[in-house]
Protein backbone atom coordinates (compact mmCIF):
# COMPACT_ATOMS: atom_id res chain seq x y z
CA UNK A 1 0.00 0.00 0.00
CA UNK A 2 1.65 3.45 -0.77
CA UNK A 3 2.13 6.30 1.85
CA UNK A 4 -0.45 8.06 0.24
CA UNK A 5 -2.71 5.73 0.46
CA UNK A 6 -2.03 5.11 4.16
CA UNK A 7 -1.80 8.43 4.74
CA UNK A 8 -5.39 8.99 3.37
CA UNK A 9 -6.74 5.98 6.02
CA UNK A 10 -5.07 7.56 8.81
CA UNK A 11 -6.74 10.74 8.19
CA UNK A 12 -10.08 8.53 7.54
CA UNK A 13 -10.10 6.66 10.11
CA UNK A 14 -9.18 9.77 12.72
CA UNK A 15 -11.45 11.90 11.48
CA UNK A 16 -14.60 9.36 11.98
CA UNK A 17 -13.66 8.55 15.43
CA UNK A 18 -12.60 11.63 17.05
CA UNK A 19 -15.43 13.68 15.07
CA UNK A 20 -17.72 10.61 15.55
CA UNK A 21 -17.37 11.06 19.29
CA UNK A 22 -17.72 14.60 19.31
CA UNK A 23 -21.21 14.51 17.34
CA UNK A 24 -22.10 11.86 19.31
CA UNK A 25 -21.93 14.02 22.18
CA UNK A 26 -23.40 17.32 20.26
CA UNK A 27 -26.51 14.72 19.41
CA UNK A 28 -26.60 13.26 22.97
CA UNK A 29 -26.23 17.17 24.81
CA UNK A 30 -29.65 17.27 22.83
CA UNK A 31 -30.62 20.40 20.68
CA UNK A 32 -30.50 22.81 23.79
CA UNK A 33 -27.37 22.30 24.92
CA UNK A 34 -25.85 25.16 22.68
CA UNK A 35 -22.21 24.63 21.37
CA UNK A 36 -19.43 24.56 23.37
CA UNK A 37 -16.18 25.65 21.96
CA UNK A 38 -13.78 23.88 24.51
CA UNK A 39 -15.28 20.51 23.55
CA UNK A 40 -14.64 21.15 19.82
CA UNK A 41 -11.02 22.61 20.57
CA UNK A 42 -10.38 19.54 22.53
CA UNK A 43 -11.82 17.77 19.63
CA UNK A 44 -9.24 19.26 17.35
CA UNK A 45 -6.27 19.16 19.16
CA UNK A 46 -6.81 14.91 19.48
CA UNK A 47 -7.27 14.96 15.97
CA UNK A 48 -3.68 16.84 15.03
CA UNK A 49 -2.09 14.86 17.60
CA UNK A 50 -3.79 11.50 16.54
CA UNK A 51 -2.88 12.33 12.86
CA UNK A 52 0.65 13.54 13.56
CA UNK A 53 1.48 10.45 15.50
CA UNK A 54 -0.40 8.24 13.31
CA UNK A 55 1.96 9.35 10.25
CA UNK A 56 5.34 9.47 12.01
CA UNK A 57 4.82 5.45 12.96
CA UNK A 58 4.33 4.85 8.91
CA UNK A 59 6.76 7.16 8.04
CA UNK A 60 9.28 5.18 10.12
CA UNK A 61 7.88 2.20 8.83
CA UNK A 62 8.78 3.01 5.30
CA UNK A 63 10.97 6.32 5.19
CA UNK A 64 11.56 6.26 1.32
CA UNK A 65 7.80 6.37 0.49
CA UNK A 66 6.99 8.83 3.40
CA UNK A 67 10.15 11.42 1.58
CA UNK A 68 9.03 10.48 -1.98
CA UNK A 69 7.28 13.80 -3.21
CA UNK A 70 3.21 13.52 -4.66
CA UNK A 71 4.03 12.19 -8.36
CA UNK A 72 1.68 13.04 -11.24
CA UNK A 73 -0.90 10.75 -10.46
CA UNK A 74 -0.97 10.97 -6.58
CA UNK A 75 -1.83 15.11 -7.72
CA UNK A 76 -4.19 13.69 -9.97
CA UNK A 77 -5.96 11.22 -7.73
CA UNK A 78 -6.02 14.13 -4.84
CA UNK A 79 -7.63 17.25 -7.31
CA UNK A 80 -10.48 14.33 -8.29
CA UNK A 81 -11.24 13.54 -5.03
CA UNK A 82 -11.62 17.59 -4.03
CA UNK A 83 -13.70 18.20 -6.69
CA UNK A 84 -16.46 15.13 -5.68
CA UNK A 85 -16.03 16.74 -2.24
CA UNK A 86 -16.20 19.95 -3.04
CA UNK A 87 -19.57 19.44 -5.24
CA UNK A 88 -21.00 17.68 -1.98
CA UNK A 89 -19.87 20.39 0.31
CA UNK A 90 -21.47 22.89 -2.22
CA UNK A 91 -24.80 21.49 -2.48
CA UNK A 92 -24.63 21.41 1.30
CA UNK A 93 -23.99 24.75 1.70
CA UNK A 94 -27.11 25.52 -1.39
CA UNK A 95 -28.82 23.49 1.27
CA UNK A 96 -28.49 24.95 3.96
CA UNK A 97 -28.79 28.15 2.15
CA UNK A 98 -32.42 27.59 0.98
CA UNK A 99 -33.10 25.98 4.15
CA UNK A 100 -32.32 29.17 6.35
CA UNK A 101 -34.64 31.10 3.67
CA UNK A 102 -37.24 29.09 4.33
CA UNK A 103 -37.41 30.48 8.26
CA UNK A 104 -36.99 26.86 9.86
CA UNK A 105 -38.27 25.42 12.91
CA UNK A 106 -34.38 24.24 13.78
CA UNK A 107 -31.75 26.58 12.87
CA UNK A 108 -28.89 25.03 10.84
CA UNK A 109 -26.49 26.20 13.55
CA UNK A 110 -22.61 25.73 13.49
CA UNK A 111 -22.63 22.09 14.85
CA UNK A 112 -24.42 21.18 11.91
CA UNK A 113 -22.23 23.46 9.33
CA UNK A 114 -19.47 21.63 10.73
CA UNK A 115 -20.52 18.36 10.35
CA UNK A 116 -21.12 18.89 6.48
CA UNK A 117 -17.04 20.43 6.06
CA UNK A 118 -16.70 16.97 8.12
CA UNK A 119 -18.60 15.13 5.96
CA UNK A 120 -16.89 16.73 3.00
CA UNK A 121 -13.61 15.71 4.44
CA UNK A 122 -14.64 11.92 4.59
CA UNK A 123 -16.02 12.26 1.09
CA UNK A 124 -12.66 13.40 -0.29
CA UNK A 125 -10.38 10.32 1.98
CA UNK A 126 -12.70 8.02 0.58
CA UNK A 127 -12.53 8.51 -2.93
CA UNK A 128 -8.93 8.61 -2.78
CA UNK A 129 -8.86 5.50 -1.24
CA UNK A 130 -11.46 3.99 -3.65
CA UNK A 131 -9.42 5.51 -6.79
CA UNK A 132 -5.95 4.17 -4.98
CA UNK A 133 -7.66 0.84 -4.66
CA UNK A 134 -8.85 0.94 -8.19
CA UNK A 135 -5.31 2.00 -9.26
CA UNK A 136 -6.63 4.85 -11.36
CA UNK B 1 14.41 -4.32 -14.79
CA UNK B 2 12.12 -3.95 -11.84
CA UNK B 3 8.93 -1.68 -11.57
CA UNK B 4 11.02 0.44 -8.43
CA UNK B 5 14.13 0.64 -10.86
CA UNK B 6 11.98 2.10 -13.64
CA UNK B 7 9.96 4.25 -10.49
CA UNK B 8 12.70 5.76 -9.36
CA UNK B 9 14.58 6.89 -13.18
CA UNK B 10 11.33 8.18 -13.91
CA UNK B 11 10.51 9.86 -10.58
CA UNK B 12 6.85 8.15 -9.31
CA UNK B 13 5.98 5.66 -7.09
CA UNK B 14 5.96 1.96 -7.93
CA UNK B 15 2.27 1.74 -7.70
CA UNK B 16 2.43 4.43 -10.98
CA UNK B 17 4.37 2.14 -12.88
CA UNK B 18 1.95 -0.91 -11.83
CA UNK B 19 -1.23 1.46 -12.67
CA UNK B 20 0.68 2.15 -16.20
CA UNK B 21 1.38 -1.27 -16.76
CA UNK B 22 -1.99 -2.54 -16.08
CA UNK B 23 -3.63 -0.03 -18.45
CA UNK B 24 -5.49 1.66 -15.46
CA UNK B 25 -3.55 5.47 -15.45
CA UNK B 26 -2.25 6.83 -18.67
CA UNK B 27 0.83 8.88 -17.97
CA UNK B 28 1.40 12.36 -18.87
CA UNK B 29 3.15 12.84 -22.27
CA UNK B 30 6.52 13.89 -19.73
CA UNK B 31 6.01 10.71 -17.72
CA UNK B 32 5.53 8.86 -21.18
CA UNK B 33 9.00 10.32 -22.33
CA UNK B 34 10.83 9.52 -19.35
CA UNK B 35 9.91 6.13 -19.25
CA UNK B 36 10.91 6.16 -23.47
CA UNK B 37 14.31 7.27 -22.25
CA UNK B 38 14.88 4.79 -19.94
CA UNK B 39 14.42 2.02 -22.33
CA UNK B 40 16.48 4.29 -25.04
CA UNK B 41 13.22 3.35 -27.39
CA UNK B 42 11.24 5.77 -29.54
CA UNK B 43 7.77 6.59 -27.48
CA UNK B 44 5.96 4.58 -30.09
CA UNK B 45 8.10 1.42 -29.05
CA UNK B 46 6.42 1.69 -25.30
CA UNK B 47 3.29 2.89 -25.85
CA UNK B 48 0.09 2.19 -28.46
CA UNK B 49 -2.80 3.99 -29.33
CA UNK B 50 -6.20 1.90 -29.37
CA UNK B 51 -9.37 2.96 -30.28
CA UNK B 52 -11.10 0.29 -27.83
Amino acid sequence: MPFREKSAWISLLSISLIYGLYFWSVVHAGPHAGFHFGSLLATVIALIVAQVVLHIVVAIAAPKEAKAPRDERDKLIELKATRIAYSGLATAIACACLFGALDPPIVFNTNALLFVLVTAELMRTSCQIIQYRRGA
Amino acid sequence: MTQQDLADKIGVTRQTVNAIEQGKYSPSLEAAFRIAAAFDTPLEGVFHYSKD
